[in-house]
């Protein structure tokens, strides 16, 4: 069995001491890479974790028709056509839309629902299972965020929805809407259809979109193509697609951020090289006592291991135990609204807790290794050199 | 016990070598105190890193206890002044910045000792030189004399055969230069092959001195008297 030689590890800790401004500055640059990467990938784990719920309640197909290349109304009567194709289990026209709430400066998503239509999604059929809208002419249920931006600005039970024509149209709060993810509810305000239509001035023949659920979710490309054959005028979008689309966003995010860290780390480790390279008169002359003192090369770099290693393991666990607080606690300020984009036209939501332990183990092969080598190195060059030479 | 046979050392500096040790033969017995005596220059310094195995010769042959040293590699080189050799230097070349304790115990750290052993030969060597109440005080805020009684414990604490000592008393006044003769004197009794290299005349007239090896330019002009 390799017993330990704690005595090394306790001369390795008192090297470090010796050295504390050094080695304070290299631990607190490293943590700080440590820390900025860990974040970045929390953030995009978070992100994506949610926009796969999001995307997962989402239906299979959504239709949209296009015009000039811009997306328009669509007919209505499409979704009994729809209905006809072998495979489709059902298919329901959605009005929805953004509205701009100007007070508070953020988008708000206005979706009309009705009580006796099939819900295209759970969360929807929960919300009309648990209330019975039918007897009220205007109502709305808000998602958290959007209750909190209402009252915030002095609505507490209703609110004024300002019509194409100018107009006003006070709609009653009759609930909040309570979903898994924040992304999914939080900007969300459910109304009638026809205060839907009412708000944004839709034709009744028309609506913004249709949805297409599949019961064998094989066949969802084949139906897809049916549909674009059965309305070429129309843009289909899967589920899958979104969802691609969502991840090569984040990817391409979180690439630039690790691009960025690599380019960062490699000049860290540059300049610890270089540093280390031309090894102070004092360290080369202690490497050089060791040696007179019956040191082998092997035991000075096993030193120097545990150097570096203690410095940047702690550096290491610190920069990601910071980066979870950072990210989950405090909720990312500043990195987040680099990846959420424009955040801002969005009511608050909060990073739900996701971690993926491959990427903790990619950023510790990627920084740790390298920094004991590129510490090692020197010393082992300065151990090679005859004893005498270097205390003389 | 220590043979050189037909040494040559030679030095390389800005591409010009120099001669440091010229066809050196010697050997000294088991037990034997020898001193090194000549001017700064003469080649004392380099005979002594031979007898380390801290370099090697350019041509010739160092034995050590029937160990061709100058043939070893460098971790072999080690492990020998790790087992046999305790060198006390010049300017004693302790690590300034930690205390008289960690300094000690530095050629043993690689051995990863027994805690009770370790604490054993700590407090026998510190106790033989008169260190033990400074034990906890940074080298660094030592006096001078007992620096070198820090670098003699040192080398002393692996219980070497050998014992090298680099102009142990340049830094040192004349009470503390009789006080480390006298400490050499009583290792000398313990059994210790020890070498020194000097030019303090304090070393040249002691009866306890086997020989003394007379230096100059990188040769050896006089092998002095031999006592035993």
């Amino acid at each position: 069995m390799i017993k330990i030689n704690t005595y090394l590890i306790e001369f390795a800790i008192n090297s470090i001491l010796r050295e504390k401004t050094k080695n304070l500055f290299i631990f607190i640059v490293f943590t700080m890479l440590i820390f900025l990467l860990s974040s970045i990938f929390l953030i995009t784990a978070s992100l994506q974790k949610e926009l796969n719920i999001t995307a997962d309640s989402l239906p299979d197909i959504i239709l949209q028709k296009m015009n000039a290349g811009r997306v328009s109304d669509i007919d209505i009567n499409r979704v009994d056509k729809i209905l006809e194709i072998n495979g489709v289990n059902n298919s329901v026209s959605r009005v929805w839309g953004y509205y701009y709430f100007e007070n508070a400066g953020i988008n708000f998503s206005v979706v009309g629902i009705d009580q006796f239509e099939t819900q295209y999604k759970k969360s929807l059929e929960s919300i009309t299972l648990k209330h019975d809208f039918s007897e009220l002419e205007d109502f709305m249920v808000v998602g958290s965020g959007v209750k909190k931006v209402l009252e915030k600005n002095y609505y507490k039970d209703y609110f004024n929805f300002i019509k194409p024509d100018g107009t006003f149209k006070k709609i009653q709060i009759k609930a909040i809407f309570d979903s898994a993810t924040n992304l999914e509810s939080n900007d969300v305000i459910l109304v009638s259809k026809d205060t839907a239509y009412d708000i944004f001035g839709i034709n009744e023949n028309k609506a913004t979109d249709i949805v297409v659920n599949v019961s064998n979710k094989k066949e969802v490309a084949t139906i897809a193509y049916k549909i674009k054959m059965l309305f070429p005028d129309t843009r289909v979008i899967t589920k899958e697609d979104l969802k691609i689309s969502y991840t090569n966003i984040f990817n391409y995010k979180s690439g630039m951020f690790l691009s960025l860290f690599i380019i960062s780390l490699f000049t860290f480790f540059m300049i610890i090289y270089d540093k280390s390279s031309s090894l102070s008169s004092s360290a080369k002359r202690e490497i050089g006592i060791l040696k007179a003192l019956g040191w082998k090369t092997d035991d000075i770099l096993k030193e120097k291991f545990y150097e570096s290693f203690l410095i940047s393991f702690t550096a290491y666990i610190v920069g990601i135990g910071i980066s979870f607080i950072y990210v989950y606690i405090f909720q990312a300020p500043f990195l987040r609204d680099i990846f959420m984009g424009y955040s801002v036209l969005k009511p608050q939501f909060n990073l739900i807790f996701a971690y993926d332990l491959k990427i903790f183990a990619m950023i510790f092969f990627l920084s740790i290794p390298i920094y004991i080598s590129a510490t090692i190195f020197p010393s082992w060059r300065a151990s090679i050199v005859d004893a005498d030479e270097v205390i003389r | 016990m220590i043979t050189f046979t037909n040494i040559l050392k030679e030095y390389k500096i800005n591409n010009e070598t120099i001669v440091a040790l010229n066809n050196i033969n010697m050997h000294i017995k088991k037990g034997q105190l020898v001193v090194l005596k000549g001017a700064s220059g003469s080649g004392k310094s380099t005979m002594l890193s031979l007898m380390a195995s801290l370099c090697k010769p350019t041509s010739g042959e160092v034995i050590i206890k029937d160990t061709k040293i100058s043939k070893l590699s460098d971790n072999f080189s080690s492990q020998f002044r790790q087992e046999n050799i305790g060198f006390i230097f010049q300017k004693y070349n302790l690590i300034p910045n930690i205390n008289v304790i960690d300094n000690i115990i530095l050629p043993l750290i690689p051995t990863n000792p027994n805690e009770e052993f370790l604490n054993t030969r700590l407090k026998e060597v510190m106790k033989l030189f008169n260190i033990e109440h400074k034990k906890n005080i940074i080298v660094k805020n030592l006096s001078g004399g007992e620096q070198q009684r820090v670098a003699i414990a040192r080398a002393m604490i692996n219980d070497p055969d050998i014992i090298l000592a680099d102009e142990p008393t340049a830094n040192l006044d004349e009470k503390l230069s009789l006080s480390f003769i006298q400490t050499l004197k009583e290792l000398k009794a313990l059994g210790k092959t020890i070498v020194v290299a000097t030019h303090d005349p304090l070393f040249f007239n002691l009866d306890f001195v086997s020989k003394t090896i007379n230096m100059k330019n990188g040769n050896i002009i006089d092998y002095g008297n031999i006592i035993d």
